[in-house]
């Protein structure tokens, strides 16, 4: 390429970077600034006084003393509510990964009824959205007292995930050579052994996209935390966040705090494994 | 093998089977005892509502225009980020992190990007001489769909850009060579080769594509909360306030076995377009 056409390729794809990135760069400004610099007009691009007030508030208790009466600020719960998203997110990673990996290896190495159209009940069941069977779920959650438990949002969340990555988990095993474990298996090792020894080191790659994959939709999800959960302690992050807005004024430092610090754990997992997540959507999207 | 046909069937089929069993009974949660069978009234009663075909005609605006923006602004990212360049990882990396960022916290910049009075954006429009007055982003029915795509838009464009990038890869570049050889433009490769060639996945993602926004909850309820008024509601809101606010299950789960079947609709298109499962029959 010559260089003047790198120079202007280079230009163009820095200013949709930039644009790309600006909502999220005008997130962390934002989060930096004090009170009234906040509601200043014309807005100062990069706050003037950098504070960190607003992270302060939010991992270590509410700084300003509530007005009597007035109960605790909802900020107070947002170190409860990472928990509870990391518990969630998971917990039905783990459940999911396992049904999957189980499940995708019988699909492809045993023979019985119904063998074939699973894996494409999966993938049908992958596109119902989650406002179909939400409240189905929730009723159901009624009826076993499992309401407002982190237990009933990991079941919610490995009902949202578990489709893709049996998808997922189908495909990749579908690829591997079965001849190395039949080899393994006339020599004496046990079907166990051939699954543990041989099997899942192939799969390693399939089991971190499809785990990346149940981890960002089960940390990003709303609606299943809005309609199981009902008490402040028991809320995921992405709920609780939205009790900012209850109050009478809106305190955007903290809201935009809240908001970096939440991309903050995808953030760090994208940047780690950007390839394999690439890899899982060319399985599960573009077949072939 | 049994446990795996309980999970599949627990996880997957039941949800689906309980929510059309809903659609046939009235359900108060309030009430949650009595369930008494009422056969195809609360379909009669969707099919009645205004409301329902309010939300349906904005759901085909709102997936309008965010399939076909996300089509065309993904394709053009994609044939960038496909040049050969120094550093194309990191520009690749940067413009595939909205898709992995929480709805809630997109939700959340855009309402502080497009606020009304101290927002960046009008400020940017204003400043830039493009616009004299403040406009109400969230709160003028036009303006708050127009955000709500825009926010559906960023989000979901890295989706086309990672599964056309993934095609553009496979292209065997011999074909390119030849066309140079033949002496064909820049412009004239692209017609003739890149797009023949990507036609097959480009219908793929935007059937996707639609399916998925056509039955989007969280991108608008967040942002708008369906309004002003009921100017942003698409069927998904349409069937949460029936099933929240209203406290009717079972219209609810009907207007949701309606988006269903839509969706089947849609995948059979899919189905036919891409050719799914044909190789098993060979097989």
């Amino acid at each position: 390429m010559r260089p003047w056409a790198a120079a202007i390729l280079y230009a163009v794809l820095g200013a949709i970077t930039f644009v790309v990135c600006f909502p999220l760069l005008w997130a962390i400004s934002t989060s930096l600034k004090p009170k009234e610099e906040i509601f200043r007009w014309p807005p100062t691009l990069w706050p003037e006084n950098v504070t960190f007030e607003a992270y302060r508030e939010l991992l270590f208790g509410s700084s300003v003393a509530s007005a009597p009466g007035a109960g605790v600020a909802p900020s107070a719960y947002f170190l409860t509510w990472f928990g509870n998203s990391i518990i969630v997110s998971v917990g039905s990673t783990l459940i999911s990964i396992t049904i999957a990996t189980l499940a995708a290896y019988s699909l492809t190495r045993f023979r019985f009824w119904g063998q074939r159209s699973v894996p494409y009940i999966a993938i049908l069941g992958y596109m119902v959205p989650s406002v179909i069977f939400v409240f189905p779920m929730f009723l159901t959650m009624v009826s076993l007292d499992l309401t407002d438990t982190l237990f009933s949002l990991i079941l919610g969340y490995v009902c949202i995930t578990l489709p893709f990555c049996l998808w997922l988990m189908w495909a990749f095993f579908r690829g591997v050579p079965i001849e190395i474990e039949e080899a393994a298996l006339v020599d004496g090792a046990s079907r166990l052994q051939v699954f543990r020894q041989i099997v899942l080191p192939v799969a390693l790659p399939g089991i971190i996209a499809a785990s990346i994959f149940s981890l960002i939709v089960s940390w990003n999800d709303y609606l299943f935390g809005r309609v199981f959960m009902n008490s402040m302690e028991n809320l995921p992050l992405t709920v609780g966040v939205m009790h900012f807005f209850d109050g009478t004024h809106v305190d955007w430092a903290l809201m935009m705090a809240s908001s970096v610090l939440m991309t903050l754990p995808m953030a760090i997992l994208f940047g780690f494994m950007q390839r394999h997540l690439v890899a899982g959507f060319g399985a599960g999207a573009v077949k072939g | 093998m049994l446990p795996l046909i309980v999970a599949v069937g627990v996880f997957l089929v039941w949800p689906i089977a309980e929510a059309v069993r809903l659609s046939f009974v009235r359900y108060n949660p309030l009430r949650p005892d009595e369930q008494p069978f009422v056969g195809f009234d609360n379909y009669l009663f969707v099919l009645d509502d205004p409301l329902f075909w309010e939300s349906f005609t904005q759901a085909l605006v709102w997936t309008g225009w965010s399939t076909v923006l996300q089509a065309l602004i993904g394709v053009g990212l994609a044939l960038l980020l496909h040049q050969p360049l120094k550093g194309m990882n990191v520009f690749r990396g940067l413009l595939l992190f909205p898709y992995i960022v929480p709805t809630v916290v997109i939700a959340l910049n855009w309402r502080w990007l497009f606020n009304a009075e101290i927002g960046i954006v009008n400020h940017l429009l204003m400043s830039a001489g493009i616009i004299d007055e403040r406009i109400a982003w969230l709160s003028t029915p036009n303006m708050a769909m127009a955000s709500a795509i825009m926010l559906n838009v960023w989000k979901y464009t890295p989706f086309v850009v990672i599964v056309v990038l993934a095609r553009l890869q496979t292209i065997p570049t011999e074909l390119y060579d030849a066309a140079k050889v033949d002496g064909a433009g820049a412009l004239r490769r692209f017609r003739d080769i890149t797009l023949p060639q990507l036609a097959e996945v480009l219908a793929v993602v935007i059937v996707f594509r639609t399916i998925w926004t056509f039955n989007k909850f969280e991108e608008i309820y967040l942002l708008t909360r369906g309004g002003p008024g009921t100017s942003t509601y698409n069927l998904a809101l349409y069937a949460f306030d029936q099933s929240i606010a209203n406290l009717r299950m079972g219209v609810g789960a009907a207007s949701g076995v309606i988006m269903l079947l839509l969706l089947l609709a849609g995948s059979v298109v899919y189905i036919r377009i891409s050719g799914f499962g044909r190789e098993d029959k060979s097989a």
